[in-house]
């Protein structure tokens, strides 16, 4: 982690995020905020698709539909929050890749990624409209997506409270 | 008189008071933050895809009336909580929030959303029936899918912009 910090410390991306960051007027709360509603799109569709599976939202939406329709919005979120997040990244490596709270949040994302796609998955097999939707294993896994998915969420606010609370300016 | 009010010593007395205090120099801050970031992003995202269903951008197998019944719920659901959350912040520095043109953005285009959203729900959403509104060919619809979307993306910005200022 450190050694990636490192490598990007002083690196052009470096200069070139800190260049957009500082001379583009609006440019940090405007890529924040691209950033928000990315996040608004994971959960119009992931987790809503979990609050589905366990029952809670959406009943007259169905599975697999509602997954097929779904997902594309998901990854084209995550790779739009990719890029905003990144110019951040970018422009302070030796802050992002140094706190402890980045590297949960980007476990968190992986995680949340590997389960999601487990649910797609499940979701797709020939037998899961008739029975499979209620099985215990999808609702544990749309249990476990849900709670993964906030705390990528949470990660982002607490990457900056942590750097607050513990690392002197 | 309005300037007037916005400058209130009823204003400092807020951020005073003993619970402005207890939130704004403890642990308190972060948490409420944090949930106020998560439950803006599910109002924006609950209430995301019936506005693009009513620009025919997205779930077009679904009428407005079944989308709107079973997500809008959630929108109110998690506004409540953002509501809540963000008066929580608000107190601890509500004198210079009142003043500041990124806040006073904020609540005017949130005052506009929630226009919206009772124009749709009184003159669409009750009047029509479920035909009716599945006709998305509406200039009404669309017109209250765009505003709706541009106007939580203002409140997002413009929520986002008031640490900057401050």
């Amino acid at each position: 982690m450190t050694a990636m910090g490192q490598f990007l410390d002083g690196a052009m991306s470096q200069s070139m995020a800190l260049w957009a960051l500082s001379n583009i007027p609006g440019f940090p709360p405007i890529i924040q905020s691209a950033h928000i509603l990315g996040i608004a799109v994971v959960m119009g569709s992931i987790v809503m698709l979990d609050l589905r599976i366990l029952g809670l939202a959406v009943p007259s939406q169905q599975l697999p539909e509602m997954a097929n329709r779904l997902m594309p919005w998901l990854w084209w979120a995550l790779a739009s929050n990719l890029v905003s997040g990144s110019f951040f990244v970018f422009a302070r490596p030796l802050r992002y890749f140094n706190n402890p709270v980045f590297g949960w949040k980007a476990v968190f994302l992986l995680s949340a990624i590997a389960v999601t796609l487990l649910i797609h998955f499940w979701s797709r097999q020939p037998d899961f409209a008739s029975h499979g939707r209620t099985a215990i294993k999808v609702k544990a896994a749309a249990l476990l997506s849900l709670g993964l998915w906030i705390m990528v969420a949470m990660g982002g606010r607490w990457i900056a409270y942590v750097e607050y609370l513990y690392y002197p300016a | 008189m309005f300037s007037d009010w916005l400058r209130a010593p009823f204003w400092i007395e807020v951020e005073n008071w003993p619970i402005s205090w207890e939130i704004g120099g403890t642990w308190l801050f972060p948490f409420i933050e944090s949930i106020h970031v998560i439950t803006i992003a599910m109002v924006v995202g609950s209430i995301l895809f019936v506005d693009l269903r009513l620009l025919g951008l997205a779930a077009m197998r679904y009428s407005i009336r079944e989308l709107a019944r079973e997500l809008i719920p959630w929108t109110w659901g998690a506004f409540v909580f953002a509501a809540i959350t963000g008066l929580g912040m608000f107190i601890t520095r509500a004198a210079s929030h009142v003043l500041n043109p990124a806040f006073q953005w904020k609540m005017v285009l949130l005052i506009l959303a929630g226009a919206n959203m009772a124009w749709f729900h009184l003159r669409i959403y009750r009047r029509l029936d479920e035909q009716a509104l599945s006709a998305a060919s509406n200039l009404q619809l669309k017109v209250i899918g765009a505003l709706s979307l541009a106007l939580w993306s203002g409140v997002v910005l413009a929520g986002r912009w008031v640490g900057h200022v401050v």
